[in-house]
């Protein structure tokens, strides 16, 4: 262990940041809603845990104390169990929901990912997504030329991929590489077809939005993914990046103008703000399903990003039954597919995701929508494993398939 | 009795123990900070000072997320703080910040029963939810949580202030009708007392009770005052969010 290495890691939280762990180390009150943590039964899965694992490493190196008497070393596998703690985590943000001292643990938990990836102590798998970014500018290493496959696939007539344009549709990996997910796609640009918008596409010069980045803390590569999008749009003259992926819109809205610093010259939104609008003022009249139709909220999407009406306004158009999950909003329960649990612990992703399906099928839900296509794969996934009897698609899948494109 | 029965002990836990907290809080602060401040400054943003006092209201003062999730906890955490406030507020009488005409519009009798009953059923429930707390983190040990030994010590020696301060005040008093004056800290830190309350109880509150404020700094109980501002800052970037 390179304790120089540890030291200037550790010298990167901030300020604030070192009073969120001396608060919430050792606290165990949002233990339980914990989506993690409540499948896997281990101690060091629970945030507060994971808190008093970093404080005690600030503490041996960077105290008062260590400076006064000289800073301790860290005894075998410290900083093994920080690694497993960190990574088992969605990043859903339930725990600084959860919190009434509201530490901002979504951002704490994202710095210890930095700071691990510092210290060259990123896992294995979650290292080979970094060199997939690299090679190909998205994390399933695929050409970048099949960024526009998903076209051909669903036999969309029209997907423009202009020079100038008021409207960028912003794909996003996840939804333009994983087949579970090219109908969102479709779907929203037929829609935005329907609706006569001057649209465009980024094709090729469309990268990873660098949300994998973040999750894997390479802040450096997220940057930088940032810097591209951003100037193949602006080279657009786009006014409004519309985006179906949760994850994409998080990193785009919230993340960019930290990376970049300072505001984008064009607004970002979710699909689901942009066509709620349209719903309101009446220029979608999708036709309302008779069955029972309930919301998934993606974390990325409400308690992180801040939309939860909207969805509920397009699902309310959709069905004539709509049914509200338990835990929704900002206290939404996390699907499993989140912080790239997968990579790391798949088994338990689909532990994870079973206890939302249980919810689902316990209200007799026979459509599950969610608007983001890693929980769209995650409960997908999780139908097939465990059998459920229900059909999950993404909100903007339902729209199209109701307004009958 | 008098109230320096014990002259070595009096002059110790009166004349010279004040002092040694005092300097023993300021150093844990001032320790505490120093580690917060010598960090990065990290990302500002503007404080929504409305959505700041609006989230310590709702989540520090009355729990409200903890309400929702763990009605039980909420109940015990809350009864927890609400006598905690009560008793401070009492023990602000006796360093004369209010006195108890503050009620007498409220009539004779309820003013009594709030100086004089009131404290004495706070000072149980006060234990009383101490002790379910400890019983509430000792069941959760090794499956929720992973405590370290200075966990528990904030726990206990709060628990010991509280029984010696509840001692204090259910045994007979020494005298009635005699006030009394500790002057802690000459013309800044003065308790006046209306009775001479039972001396060794008084001698062993007053000493756990520094004990317990020159903890404060060094162990989780910083949590007093660094929920305050991380709530603060939460609810503002909540605000931000436009939620």
């Amino acid at each position: 262990m390179a304790y120089e290495r540890l030291d200037e890691a550790l010298k990167t939280l901030n300020r604030r940041q070192l009073l969120e762990l001396d608060t919430c180390a050792r606290c165990a009150l949002c233990t339980d809603l914990c989506p993690v943590y409540a499948e896997s039964k281990n101690p060091l899965h629970a945030p507060g845990v994971r808190s008093s694992r970093i404080l005690s490493l600030v503490n041996k190196r960077l105290s008062l104390w260590a400076r006064l008497l000289g800073p301790r070393p860290l005894p075998e596998g410290e900083l093994e169990e920080l690694v497993e703690s960190t990574y088992h985590c969605t990043l859903c943000g339930r725990c600084m929901e959860t919190c009434p001292f509201g530490l901002e643990t979504h951002e704490l938990w994202l710095n210890v990912r930095s700071l691990l990836n510092l210290l060259n102590q990123t896992p294995p798998r979650i290292k080979m997504l970094g060199e997939m970014l690299e090679e190909n500018g998205n994390p399933y290493g695929l050409d970048a030329d099949m960024r526009l496959d998903w076209a051909d696939y669903t036999g969309l007539e029209e997907a423009p991929v202009k020079d100038r344009a008021e409207v960028a549709y912003f794909v996003g990996c996840t939804t333009a590489f994983k087949a579970v997910n090219q109908e969102i796609a479709y779907s929203i640009a037929s829609l935005l077809n329907e609706l006569n918008v001057d649209w465009t596409l980024l094709g090729e010069e469309e990268w990873c939005c660098g949300s994998p980045y973040l999750l894997a803390g390479d802040r450096e590569g997220a940057r930088e993914a940032a810097e591209r999008n951003v100037e193949a749009l602006k080279a657009r003259g786009v006014k409004t990046v519309i985006t179906g992926c949760a994850g994409c819109f998080r990193v785009m809205r919230w993340e960019y103008p930290k990376l970049l610093g300072g505001p984008l010259p064009f607004r970002v939104i979710h699909a689901v703000e942009y066509f709620s609008e349209h719903i309101t003022s009446g220029d979608l009249k999708p036709e309302p399903l008779d069955a029972r139709v309930a919301y998934h909220d993606p974390c990325e999407l409400g308690r992180l990003g801040g939309v939860i009406e909207e969805p509920r306004i397009i699902l309310k158009a959709l069905t004539t039954n709509p049914v509200e999950l338990p835990e929704n909003g900002l206290e939404g329960r996390c699907c499993g597919g989140g912080g790239l649990l997968q990579a790391v612990d798949d088994e338990l992703r689909l532990s994870i995701v079973d206890a939302r399906l249980r919810q689902a099928s316990e209200l007799g839900v026979e459509i599950l929508t969610s608007a983001c296509p890693s929980c769209k794969l995650t409960l997908s996934d999780g139908v097939r494993e465990r059998s459920y009897n229900l059909e999950v698609l993404d909100l903007m899948e339902l729209l199209a398939r109701q307004m009958g494109l | 009795m008098t109230l320096n029965a014990y002259p070595a002990l009096y002059i110790f836990s009166v004349g010279v123990l004040p002092y040694i907290t005092v300097i023993v809080f300021i150093v844990g602060v001032i320790v505490r900070s120093m580690k917060w401040l010598s960090a990065p400054r990290g990302s500002s943003t503007p404080l929504s000072l409305t959505a700041a006092i609006r989230q310590i209201i709702l989540d520090v003062i009355l729990f409200r997320k903890i309400y929702r999730h763990d009605k039980l906890t909420w109940l015990l955490i809350f009864l927890f703080h609400i006598s905690a406030g009560g008793i401070i507020f009492g023990h602000m009488r006796g360093f004369k910040l209010w006195s108890a005409e503050l009620f007498t519009p409220l009539g004779e009798g309820f003013k009594n029963f709030l100086v004089e009953t009131l404290p004495i059923y706070m000072g149980y429930l006060f234990i009383a939810t101490q002790l379910l707390l400890l019983l509430r983190r000792l069941s959760l040990e090794g499956r929720k949580l992973l405590s370290h030994p200075n966990d528990y010590a904030a726990l206990i020696l709060l628990l010991a202030t509280s029984i010696a301060g509840q001692g204090m005040r259910i045994t007979p008093p020494e005298a009635v009708d005699t006030t009394y004056t500790v002057s802690f800290i000459p013309r800044l830190v003065v308790l006046h007392l209306e009775k001479i309350p039972s001396v060794p109880w008084f001698l062993i509150h007053v000493i756990l009770t520094q004990l317990f404020f020159m903890y404060i700094p060094y162990s989780k109980l910083i949590h007093i005052y660094t929920g305050v501002i991380t709530a603060a800052l939460y609810g503002s970037r909540r605000s931000e969010y436009g939620l």
